[in-house]
Parts: C-alpha cells; structure tokens; sequence
C-alpha cells in the first residue's frame, strides 16, 4: 500500500514521509501536497528511493551436486 | 518509506484559511482594513520578509479571536497571503493562536490537504497526535 504522512505539528511546521513507494513515483506522488502548502525546505532520500518500480528479485539457483 | 521532506507554508487560498477560522471558532473579517495591535513599533520580535513598520495595522482581511483584544490581520502579497499579529501577551493572541500561529496554520494545511486529497479521489485517515495532527493519504 502506498501512502502519503503528512505530520502538521502544532506550532505549524510540516511534515511530509512516503511509505510503500519504490524509486522517484514518490517524489511525484507528493508534488501535489508541497505546491498546495507551500515550499520544500528540506528532502531527505531513503533506501527505497533508488530502488526500481519493477526491479526483480534475484533469484539464486543452486545445482544439485550430489544425489 | 522513500522519502521525507519539510515544507514552510504559504498560505494561497483565502476560502481554507477562511474555513481554519470556523474550524477553531474565530471570525473571519472579510475585507476589514485594520487588524487590532499595540499601536507602536517596539522592536520586539523579527518583522517577517518585505513588511515594515508601516505596514503594521494595515491588512486586506482581519481574524477576530473570542476571548482576546488583539487581531490577525491577513496581507495579500502577490499571490499569497502574509498573517501579521501582535504576541504582546495583554492582546491575548498568543494563547489562542500558538506560537508562530501554528494552531491557525495547522487548521488551514489539515482543510488544504483534506480538500485536495478528496478531490483527487485518495483516502485519508486523521489521527490527533501528541504534538500535532497526522494525516495519511492513501494513494
């Protein structure tokens, strides 16, 4: 599931977490929020960021070698 | 999680800052030209970006807050909306607004992204945290 978090803390600071994005979709996910209120002080990136929307799994193989 | 960032506020729209007030149980002014303060200059705190002591008691719209002698007056630079108030304690406004108007600009960013988020068809939860308001959009 993705998901937007946006904390409004009570002396107005804002806030903004993706979860459950892969790659930059989340920077454009968001882009509506941050023009709505206003301006990106601050961005930090996370691991999932560079991942791929549709990056496979690595698949390890392994040969029988006996039996 | 991929990324988190901060956003500073700027407050565009006049009908959800409109709305913040109703939400907290003030009045919204409309095109009162004169907002309630001390009267004079004293220096006491930052004046915010492109005002000047001229300009204080002036606005384009005011907020009555129950309970309390000093206003928010609301200045339309270009296409934002600036608030200026007077925290001297004796208006009252501190107490009712928050410090840095942190309770008005909450009420104005949870109706800003609730609006949004319906109209883009997206699900929210909100949940009243320890220090602030939690909204999740659901995409």
């Amino acid at each position: 599931m993705k998901e937007i978090v946006i904390d409004i803390s009570d002396d107005g600071e804002i806030r903004l977490e993706t979860r459950g994005f892969k790659g930059k979709a989340c920077i454009a996910e968001t882009e509506f929020l941050k023009n709505l209120l206003g301006r990106e002080t601050h961005r930090q990136l996370v691991p999932a960021y560079y991942q791929h929307e549709h990056q496979k799994k690595a698949v390890r193989k392994y040969l029988p070698l006996c039996g | 999680m991929s990324h988190i960032a901060r956003t500073d506020l700027i407050i565009t729209s006049l009908s959800d800052l409109e709305g913040a007030c109703r939400d907290l149980g003030f009045q919204f002014m409309a095109d009162q030209k004169t907002y309630r303060w001390y009267g004079h200059w004293v220096g006491d705190a930052p004046m915010p970006d492109g005002i000047t002591s001229e300009d204080l008691g002036k606005c384009d719209h005011a907020i009555r807050v129950p309970g309390c002698d000093y206003q928010v007056g609301v200045v339309k630079r270009d296409d934002h909306y600036i608030l200026l108030w007077d925290n001297w304690s004796a208006g009252g406004l501190a107490g009712k607004i928050g410090p840095n108007a942190g309770i008005l600009k909450q009420a104005y960013s949870v109706r800003r992204v609730r609006s949004e988020a319906r109209r883009k068809g997206y699900r929210i939860r909100e949940l009243r945290m320890k220090q602030g308001v939690r909204m999740v959009v659901i995409v």
